[in-house]
């Protein structure tokens, strides 16, 4: 513990050495005297000999330290005292660094919980997603048929376990409020390939009843009460009694990729021994030791023996081959290049922010320039004062970095309230939440470190040149423009980012939707069980419950129809128009009530709506939309018409179940306008049939209602309980909603850029005016003597803007070219407006030349108001 | 290069000269720099105040140790003096300083051999 002890009596040590080395000198001197030197000779002949005094003491003081440590903290202890003498300086850098490192920061927990995370289940990087292709198609299909998986999974060495499931969802009756559950049919073993075992009960094995359910751990506590002893008893889906098997643990989530809420039942999958029919999507786990290579090989090995092995699955549509991609690259290969923007983005900030800050440091260093003088003639090295500098710019990115830290952290419930519905991003964050992990604090740290540099590295390198001659403040001058150029040109890329995404989601949410969007409020019903087999009990369902919704007070009217607009859910199938040219086509069929189209306020161009008239024992007929008569009858009017349309259905079956088509003729009856698919979608041609006449078991009411439509939702769910009791009423929102969800995705990178930007804008503002103010304050002097030989004060004004306007002009200019490069990054998120949209480009310029002008105009208008007399006596 | 004058002495050079110095009788730092500088007749170039970071390093060591005392021209001044161990330290610093010595006196007399 010798150097603890040590530690402790440094101070005397320090003590005696400096008294020692006084008489050392004292002794000396009067040595020197006595032979007969003057006092002042002697001191200085004594010290010359002796050397630098205080670098030996240094020096001398460095044998008993750790002098790289304890530099460093009195590097840090000094900086700390600076900084807190000048608060201003201070308030501002950190503040700057805490927006740049902050967004970072905060782009980065995200992307941390989308991207980088492991998915949720034991060992992700063995699982593999299976695209099956076939010979007819181009492109790869996301389900496979049973028998398929049953055949790979039974031949497969390189997977040790293959498992597919389907999307459904299953009413939940029997308790209290009837539910509408998402859910997946799965093959046996899923969860034992993914590794997680169930927290109660097990798992269904490929012999076990197919009415037997397993559930989230969400499900269990929300429905059932956590009731430890639901292990085999019954629950109701879909009007059946399913055997409880197992509880998943808590935050299970499954599949991390999709379109649909949150699965929370499972149950067996139908085996369909269609071998055509492609329904199941696919996931594997590669057995251990075995290779993506290998697996692909095998993989298509196996699919070329199975089209040999059936060729009557008829050759064009047997599978050829399996395209295998790795669970993780399926997830986040589609949010990769919205990251990228984003960090892009994000980086830029920070660039601009540590511009700024060097601009302010490098205005410190010229005050100091007396500081710094002292140091080196007292023998502290370059290097050394550089290091003294750099210490006190790391102090504030350590300050800013904290800060940001702090302010991603507070950003972060926002971010989280912005991630657009349907992504990748809103599913990973749902399943596994976002914060401010560890990963994310060391990048905040190393972020820190690295502003540090970006800020503080040429501003100390500048400062401390050695032999400064009066040139160099010229040459430091344009450094400082140099840095407002490169910020004016990174705040233009990102304006005109924003700018452009801006007059996209402007231009998307102006599309003419063809129906009015406001007061208008939806809801899908989806009938299950014995009592709904028949389609007459289904008409009969909607007729009574759209006639009592009618009823209510504030509802105007009441429609219903498979697959409203704004939800892209479609049902496209073949059409034919028969004549002397028979031609073939497809559509987008609805089953609709007769006031859909009034409710919708969609109008009618020709020929009649449908009406209670038309029933099940009335010829059958359809209304189309404009796109579709332009599209199949544009010479004639196809009032009256025939087309032959094909009425499908699920028949299910104890083997499984399938879809079958019957072509039935109908007539064209009257022509509606058209309503795009989605917002950035064109119409489809559609086709209108009456749901009495093709009943369906599942369609979205729609109500026009007079009052705020959510106010009606418990009246309404009152109406159709009346009905049913047991019917769950599901996806409860408005028109506004859906419509809003449509564009959610482009808001989501709109709000994150133009926030970027926002900061951008400022922070350049900032900037500019700093260094303005810094330029006209060196140059009180020369002004003073400019005004007090005459003059004026708009010539001053000219002057002091003059200089900066062609910093700021270089900066657009530069900003014009990068930008055109740059935001066709953009184009896949860009609606109706082209990358380099012109009027985009010269509104950003505007308005970048505006704000930076202003920051110039501020402090050159102060410079004018100088007193010559007070300006000449500067300095 | 460095001029021929300002050439450093190599490691440990000054700390011996210290400790063979102290090994005849302790001494304070003033003393100390004037013995070494007239015994080596100004041949070395040793600026006064160097000695005290290597003094500095040799009491760290605990190679010597010092003391406040009254020099004969009754100045306070502080006093040196040698440790065993660093007698010891003396003894294995010399030997090796001459074997280095006589290896390079052998390598430069190599033409007159």
């Amino acid at each position: 513990m010798n150097w603890l002890k040590q530690l402790f009596s440094r101070r005397r040590i320090y003590g005696d050495l400096s008294a020692e080395i006084e008489e050392h000198l004292a002794e000396k001197v009067d040595e020197l005297v006595a032979s007969g030197m003057s006092r002042e000779e002697a001191t200085f002949a004594a010290r010359r000999e002796f050397g630098n005094v205080l670098l030996i003491e240094e020096r001398s003081r460095d044998e008993w330290r750790w002098p790289s440590l304890e530099d460093f903290l009195m590097d840090v202890r000094y900086g700390a005292r600076l900084l807190h003498k000048n608060p201003g300086f201070t308030a501002v850098a950190v503040l700057t660094l805490a927006l740049g490192i902050g967004g970072n920061v905060a782009v980065f927990s995200l992307l941390d919980a989308v991207m980088l995370r492991p998915l949720p289940y034991s060992h992700p990087e063995g699982l593999y997603m299976f695209f099956p292709y076939e010979k007819s198609r181009h492109g790869t299909m996301v389900a496979s048929s049973y028998p398929d998986l049953q055949d790979w999974r039974a031949q497969s060495h390189a997977f040790e376990a293959i498992a597919g499931y389907s999307f459904d969802s299953f009413n939940l009756t029997g308790t209290t409020e009837p539910e509408r559950l998402d859910g997946l049919r799965t093959t046996a073993g899923l969860f034992a390939l993914l590794g997680i075992p169930p927290l109660l009960g097990r798992e269904f094995g490929p012999h076990d009843d197919p009415h037997v359910v397993v559930m989230t751990y969400e499900l269990w506590r929300r429905r059932f009460g956590g009731d430890a002893g639901i292990i085999g008893k019954p629950i109701h889906l879909e009007g059946s009694a399913y055997t409880v098997l197992g509880v998943l643990p808590p935050h299970f989530s499954f599949p991390p990729q999709r379109w649909e809420g949150t699965p929370e039942v499972f149950v067996p999958a139908i085996p369909n021994p269609e071998r055509g029919s492609y329904w199941l999507r696919v996931i594997g786990r590669l057995a251990p030791g075995a290779t993506e290579q290998q697996a692909r090989a095998e993989m298509n090995g196996i699919c070329a023996r199975l089209a040999q092995a059936y060729p009557d699955t008829n050759s064009d549509h047997a599978v050829q081959g399996v395209v295998v991609s790795s669970l993780n690259h399926e997830v986040v290969g589609g949010v990769r290049h919205t990251a990228w923007i984003l960090l892009g983005a994000v980086a830029f900030v920070l660039l601009i922010a540590c511009s700024n800050v060097a601009n302010l440091l490098l205005s410190q260093g010229a005050t100091r320039e007396r500081e710094i003088a002292i140091r080196s003639a007292v023998g502290a090295t370059r290097a050394r004062i550089v290091r003294q500098l750099l210490t006190e710019s790391l102090l504030l990115a350590g300050m800013g970095g904290a800060l940001g830290a702090a302010l991603a952290y507070w950003t972060l419930p926002l971010v989280a309230s912005v991630l657009p519905a349907h992504s990748t991003f809103f599913t990973r964050v749902h399943d596994g939440g976002f914060e401010l992990n560890s990963t994310v604090l060391i990048f905040a740290v190393l972020l820190s470190v690295l502003s540090c540099a970006l800020c503080g590295l040429l501003p100390a390198w500048r400062t401390t040149k050695p032999a400064r001659v009066s040139g160099a403040s010229v040459g430091t001058g344009r450094i400082r423009s140099g840095l407002i150029g490169l910020e004016v040109a990174l705040s233009f890329v990102l304006l005109a980012g924003a700018g452009l995404m801006m007059k996209s989601l402007v231009r998307l949410l102006d599309t003419d939707l063809g129906f009015r969007t406001e007061h208008l409020l939806t809801m899908d019903l989806s009938l299950a069980g014995e009592k709904y087999h028949s389609g007459e009990n289904q008409a009969a369902f909607f007729a009574q419950v759209l006639q009592r919704l009618e009823s209510l007070p504030s509802v105007v009217s009441a429609g219903a129809a498979v697959n409203l607009p704004m939800t892209r859910a479609d049902t496209l199938s073949g059409v034919e128009i028969p004549g002397p040219h028979p031609r073939k086509g497809w559509a987008n069929y609805h089953t609709v009530s007769p006031n859909y189209f009034h409710t919708m306020g969609i109008p009618l161009l020709n020929g009649r709506e449908l009406t209670t008239a038309d029933s099940a024992r009335s010829s059958l007929v359809g209304v189309i939309n404009r796109t579709m008569a332009q599209k199949y009858l544009p010479d004639e009017n196809p009032i009256g018409k025939t087309i032959i349309a094909s009425h499908c259905f699920e028949v299910s079956t104890p083997k499984g179940s399938s879809v079958k088509c019957n072509p039935q003729e109908l007539m064209i009856v009257g022509i509606v306008g058209d309503v795009p698919f989605g917002l950035d979608a064109p119409p489809y041609p559609e086709l209108f049939i009456p749901y009495t006449q093709w009943p369906a078991d599942e369609m979205a009411l729609v109500l026009r209602t007079t009052s705020e439509p959510p106010s009606l939702i418990p009246a309404v769910k009152k109406e159709i309980w009346q009905v049913d009791p047991d019917q769950p009423v599901t996806n409860i929102r408005t028109m506004d909603q859906l419509v809003s969800t449509e564009a959610s995705g482009r808001r989501f990178v709109l709000q994150l850029i133009g926030v970027f930007a926002a900061i951008a804008l400022v922070l350049a503002a900032v900037g500019i005016y700093g260094v303005v103010s810094y330029g006209t304050r060196q140059r009180t002097h020369e002004i003073g003597i400019r005004m007090a030989l005459g003059a004026r004060g708009q010539q001053i004004l000219w002057l002091v803007a003059g200089q900066n306007a062609k910093w700021l002009l270089v900066g657009i200019a530069t900003g014009v070219a990068s930008a055109l490069a740059l935001t066709r990054l953009l184009a896949a998120y860009l609606y109706a407006v082209r990358p380099n949209d012109p009027l985009t480009f010269v509104a950003v310029s505007l308005l970048l030349l505006a704000v930076a002008l202003l920051a110039v105009y501020i402090p050159a208008r102060r410079a004018t108001k100088v007193d010559p007399m007070v300006a000449l006596r500067y300095e | 290069m460095k001029k021929p004058e300002e050439r450093d002495l190599f490691r440990g050079a000054l700390e011996m000269m210290i400790l063979r110095t102290l090994k005849r009788q302790p001494l304070h730092g003033y003393a100390l720099a004037q013995h070494i500088k007239r015994t080596s007749h100004d041949l070395l170039h040793i600026e006064e105040g160097s000695l005290y970071p290597a003094l500095q390093r040799l009491l760290k060591e605990g190679l010597v140790k010092a003391e406040w005392g009254v020099s004969s021209t009754n100045r306070k001044v502080r006093i040196y003096e040698l440790t065993p161990a660093g007698a010891q330290h003396l003894e294995r610093e010399v030997i090796s300083f001459e074997r280095m010595l006589e290896g390079i006196t052998r390598v430069l007399a190599l033409d007159e051999a």
